[in-house]
C-alpha cells in the first residue's frame, strides 16, 4: 500500500473502520437470531428485515441515554477504559487478511509484518486488563467481583488459546498472519493436487486445535458455560454494572468487534482466512467468520453457566495439558526437530 | 469480621430474586460465611383488610395474596371458613377444588424449573421448559378463564363446573404435559453442566431439616415426608392413589427431581380427578351477608411451596375478626440459611430459588430495637399517636 489516498481509504472505509463496524453489528444480529431460535424465541423482529437493523437501533439508543458516573468511581480509569475495550480489538483487526483495494482476488492487510500474531494475541489480552481496570474502578462491589472474575479466567484460558494459536504458524514457519493464511492455501492446494496421510494427520490435530481454540475464545469473549464474569443472576452484569449511557454503548460494540477479531482469528489461522474459489476474499471472509459466529453461538445456548472454580480447574486440568500436546504434535508433524 | 471479609448485598432489588426482599451476605473470596435475611418489603396488610370485608369479599384479597399459588390461597381460605360455619360442599365441588389444585402444582412447578434454569444461566431450558408450561396455562384459561387468580373456589363449593365434553382434550392435554416432564427429568438427571451446578450445592441433611421446620419440597429433598395431602388428607386426597415423593439428595438437585417427580404425580391426580368425578351440584348457596356462628378453625394445604396454614377466628358476624396466613416460605427461610451457608457467591442464586420463595406470601411486620433486644406491638390507638406525633414535629 504505497498510495497515501488508498491507505487512507483502506484504514477508515474498506476494509477499515467502517466496515469492521458494520460487520460487528451484523455479527451481533446474527449470534442474537440464531441464539434466539435455538431457544425456541424469534428474537429482533421489527427494525429492518427480521430486525438486521436493531443493534444499529441499540447503539444509537444507548448513545442517547444518560451517562451515570458514579460518586465512589475512580473517574479517569472509569471514563478511559471503555475507549480502550472498544479500540484495542478494533485496532487489531487491521491486521486481519480481508480483502485488498488494489486487486480483486488479493486479501493484504491494512498493516502487516513478521510477527503480527504475537501483537494480535498481545493486544486481546490488553483488552481484558482494560475490562478489569473498568470493572475495578467502578466503585462497586458486583464491579469488583466481576473485575477479579475476569483476571481469574484470564489465566485460565489464556495460555491454550495461544499455544494452540502457534501451531499454525509453527507449520507455515512465519509470525505473520499473511503468511499463515499463503501457506494453508498452498498445502491445501498441495493436497488436492495430490492427497497425502500428512495431509490428513496435519487437518486432524490442526481440528484439535480448533476445538480448543473455540472453547477458550467463548471464555474470552464471555459467552454462555464462561460468562461468569458478567453473570446477570449472580453479580448483576459483573463488570460492567456502573456502565450506562454512551459507555456502555462502547461496551456493547467494542464486544461485537471482539466478536469479528475472534472468527476472524479462527477463519484466518484454521480455515484458509479469506481465500476461496470463484467469489472474492470479502465474500469468503463474511462466510466463514458468520459460520465461526454461529457456532460459537450455538455452543453457548448449549450448557449452563460454570462456576468459576470449576472454570479455572477444568482449563487447567483438560484444555493447557491438551494445548501442549496439540503443539508437539504439531511440531513432531511440521519436522522442525 | 477479619480483612478477608466483605459484605454483598443482594436485594431488596436483584436479579435473582423476583420480589423486593434483602439478604446481606458475609463472603471470604467467593465462600460465603455468614447470611443475614431481611424481610418486610413487600408487606400489604392483607390481614387487617380482611377483617373489614365480608367472607365473599374475602375470597378476592386470599386470591391475590399470591399470583402463583393464588387457587392454594382460596382453598385453604373456604376450607377454614367451611370449617367454622359447619358448611359441607358438595363432592363434586371437592374434585373441582382438588383437580384445579393440581394444575396450579404443576404450572407453578414448571415455572419454578425454568426459573431454576435461568439461575444456573442455562437460558434455553428456561425458554422450552415454559413454552411447554404454556399448555397448562391454557388448560387453566379453559377451565377458569383466567391465566392466574382463577376465582374458582368459593364459600360452599366451587364457581363454575368442568364441562364433561372437554374432557377428552383435557386427558390429551395432560399426557402432553407428561410427555414434556419426562423428558425434563431426563435432561436435568444427565446434563453435564446442570448437575456440576446442582449436585451438592446447598446442601442441608435430614436431621439439620426437621431441626429447623422446613417444609414442602424444600424438606422433601432433604428426605423428611411431609406431604400435608397425605399427613392429614383435606377435601378428597385421602381417596386418591398418589406417591409421597421424597428424595434425600439434600441439594438442588434433589429439589429438581422432587418438583418434576411431583410434577408427574399432579398430572395422574388431575387424570383421576377426569376419571372419578361424581354428577350433582358444584356448590351450596352462601349469603354475603350470611352470619358464621362463632369459632375458630385451622386449615392446613399443601400449597405448591409447601404448607399453608389459614387459621381464622369468627365472633358471629359476617366478616372475620382475626384471620391469620401463614405461607410456606416463612417456615423455609431457616433452612434457607442454612444452605447458603460455607457455598459459592455463584451459588447463592439457585440456592435462594431453590426454595421457590414467595416474599409477598411471607412479608409481615413487626418492630424490634436491635440496639435494646426488644420486642414491641402496637395497637390502632398507639399507631395513630404515633403518626401524630410524627408530622408535628
Amino acid at each position: 500500500m504505497s498510495n497515501p489516498l488508498t491507505t487512507l481509504v483502506a484504514v477508515l472505509v474498506f476494509p477499515g473502520l467502517s466496515f469492521i463496524l458494520t460487520y460487528a453489528l451484523w455479527c451481533q444480529w446474527v449470534s442474537r437470531k440464531a441464539a434466539a431460535r435455538l431457544q425456541n424465541r424469534q428474537g429482533p423482529l421489527h427494525t429492518g428485515w427480521q430486525g438486521t437493523l436493531q443493534p444499529l437501533a441499540d447503539f444509537i439508543k444507548l448513545l442517547v441515554n444518560e451517562d451515570i458516573t458514579p460518586a465512589a468511581a475512580d473517574k479517569p480509569v472509569f471514563n478511559y477504559s471503555p475507549i480502550a475495550v472498544f479500540a484495542i480489538p478494533l485496532a487489531a483487526t487491521f491486521l486481519i487478511p480481508i480483502q485488498s483495494l488494489t486487486s480483486l482476488r488479493g486479501w493484504q492487510p491494512v498493516a502487516s509484518f513478521e510477527g503480527d500474531l504475537i501483537l494480535v494475541l498481545f493486544l486481546m489480552s490488553v483488552v481484558i486488563l482494560a475490562v478489569f481496570l473498568g470493572g475495578w474502578s467502578s466503585g462497586n462491589l458486583f464491579g469488583a467481583v466481576g473485575a477479579t472474575r475476569v483476571a481469574l479466567m484470564m489465566l485460565a484460558y489464556e495460555i491454550p488459546l495461544s499455544l494452540v494459536a502457534v501451531g499454525p504458524a509453527i507449520l507455515a514457519g512465519s509470525l505473520q498472519i499473511s503468511k499463515i493464511v499463503d501457506w494453508q492455501v498452498a498445502s491445501v492446494n498441495a493436497f488436492i493436487a495430490a492427497p497425502d496421510l500428512w495431509g490428513l494427520a496435519v487437518a486432524g490435530v490442526l481440528f484439535i486445535g480448533v476445538a480448543i481454540y473455540l472453547v477458550c475464545l467463548l471464555a474470552e469473549l464471555e459467552l454462555r458455560p464462561f460468562d461468569i464474569s458478567e453473570a446477570e443472576t449472580e453479580i448483576v452484569h459483573g463488570w460492567q454494572v456502573e456502565y450506562s449511557g454512551k459507555k456502555l454503548a462502547l461496551l456493547n460494540a467494542g464486544h461485537d468487534v471482539k466478536m469479528v477479531l475472534a472468527a476472524a482469528l479462527v477463519t484466518s489461522l484454521f480455515l484458509g482466512g479469506p481465500a476461496g474459489p470463484v467469489l472474492p476474499p470479502v465474500v469468503w471472509f463474511i462466510l466463514k467468520t458468520t459460520l465461526c459466529v454461529l457456532v460459537l453461538t450455538n455452543l453457548s445456548v448449549l450448557f449452563a453457566r460454570f462456576r468459576i472454580d470449576q472454570m479455572v480447574a477444568g482449563a487447567w486440568k483438560y484444555l493447557a495439558p491438551l494445548a501442549v500436546l496439540q503443539v508437539m504434535a504439531v511440531v513432531a508433524l511440521s519436522g522442525v526437530i | 469480621m477479619s480483612e478477608r471479609e466483605f459484605v454483598i448485598p443482594v436485594g431488596p432489588q436483584h436479579p435473582a430474586l423476583k420480589e423486593p426482599e434483602s439478604f446481606l451476605f458475609t463472603v471470604d473470596g467467593e465462600v460465603v460465611v455468614d447470611v443475614e435475611p431481611r424481610i418486610g418489603y413487600n408487606h400489604r396488610g392483607i390481614e387487617k383488610a380482611m377483617e373489614s370485608r365480608n367472607y365473599i369479599q374475602n375470597l378476592y384479597i386470599t386470591e391475590r395474596v399470591c399470583g402463583i399459588c393464588s387457587n392454594a390461597h382460596q382453598t385453604a381460605y373456604t376450607g377454614a371458613v367451611e370449617e367454622v360455619g359447619g358448611i359441607e360442599i358438595p363432592e363434586r365441588a371437592e374434585h373441582i377444588r382438588v383437580f384445579m389444585q393440581e394444575l396450579e402444582r404443576i404450572h407453578s412447578h414448571l415455572l419454578w424449573l425454568g426459573v431454576a434454569a435461568h439461575e444456573i444461566g442455562f437460558d434455553t431450558m428456561f425458554y422450552y421448559v415454559w413454552r411447554d408450561r404454556e399448555i397448562v396455562m391454557d388448560l387453566l384459561e379453559e377451565v377458569s378463564g383466567n391465566r392466574c387468580n382463577y376465582a374458582m373456589a368459593t364459600v360452599g363449593g366451587v364457581r363454575r363446573d368442568l364441562p364433561r365434553d372437554r374432557y377428552a382434550k383435557w386427558h390429551k392435554m395432560l399426557d402432553k404435559l407428561a410427555e414434556r416432564t419426562n423428558y425434563y427429568i431426563k435432561v436435568a438427571s444427565t446434563e453435564k453442566t446442570i448437575l456440576e451446578r446442582a449436585v451438592g450445592v446447598g446442601y442441608l441433611g435430614k436431621e439439620d431439616m426437621v431441626r429447623l421446620s422446613g417444609c414442602g419440597p424444600n424438606a422433601r429433598s432433604s428426605g423428611v415426608p411431609c406431604d400435608i395431602r397425605k399427613l392429614s388428607p383435606y377435601l378428597i386426597y385421602d381417596e386418591i392413589p398418589f406417591e409421597h415423593i421424597v428424595v434425600d439428595n439434600g441439594d438442588v438437585l434433589g429439589q429438581v427431581l422432587v418438583r418434576v417427580l411431583e410434577t408427574l404425580e399432579a398430572v395422574k391426580i388431575c387424570k383421576w380427578v377426569l376419571d372419578n368425578i361424581p354428577e350433582g351440584e358444584i356448590a351450596v348457596k352462601f349469603n354475603p351477608m350470611q352470619r358464621l356462628p362463632e369459632g375458630e378453625a385451622v386449615y392446613l394445604v399443601e400449597a405448591q411451596r409447601g404448607e399453608l396454614i389459614h387459621y381464622t377466628i369468627s365472633d358471629g358476624r359476617n366478616m372475620p375478626y382475626r384471620h391469620k396466613i401463614r405461607a410456606p416460605t416463612m417456615g423455609n427461610i431457616p433452612s434457607l440459611v442454612e444452605r447458603l451457608k460455607g457455598g459459592y457467591i455463584a451459588d447463592i442464586p439457585i440456592v435462594l430459588a431453590g426454595i421457590d420463595p414467595c416474599f409477598s406470601c411471607t412479608d409481615r411486620m413487626a418492630f424490634y430495637d436491635e440496639g435494646k433486644d426488644k420486642a414491641w406491638t402496637w395497637t390502632d390507638g398507639e399507631l395513630s399517636k404515633y403518626r401524630k406525633e410524627w408530622y408535628s414535629k
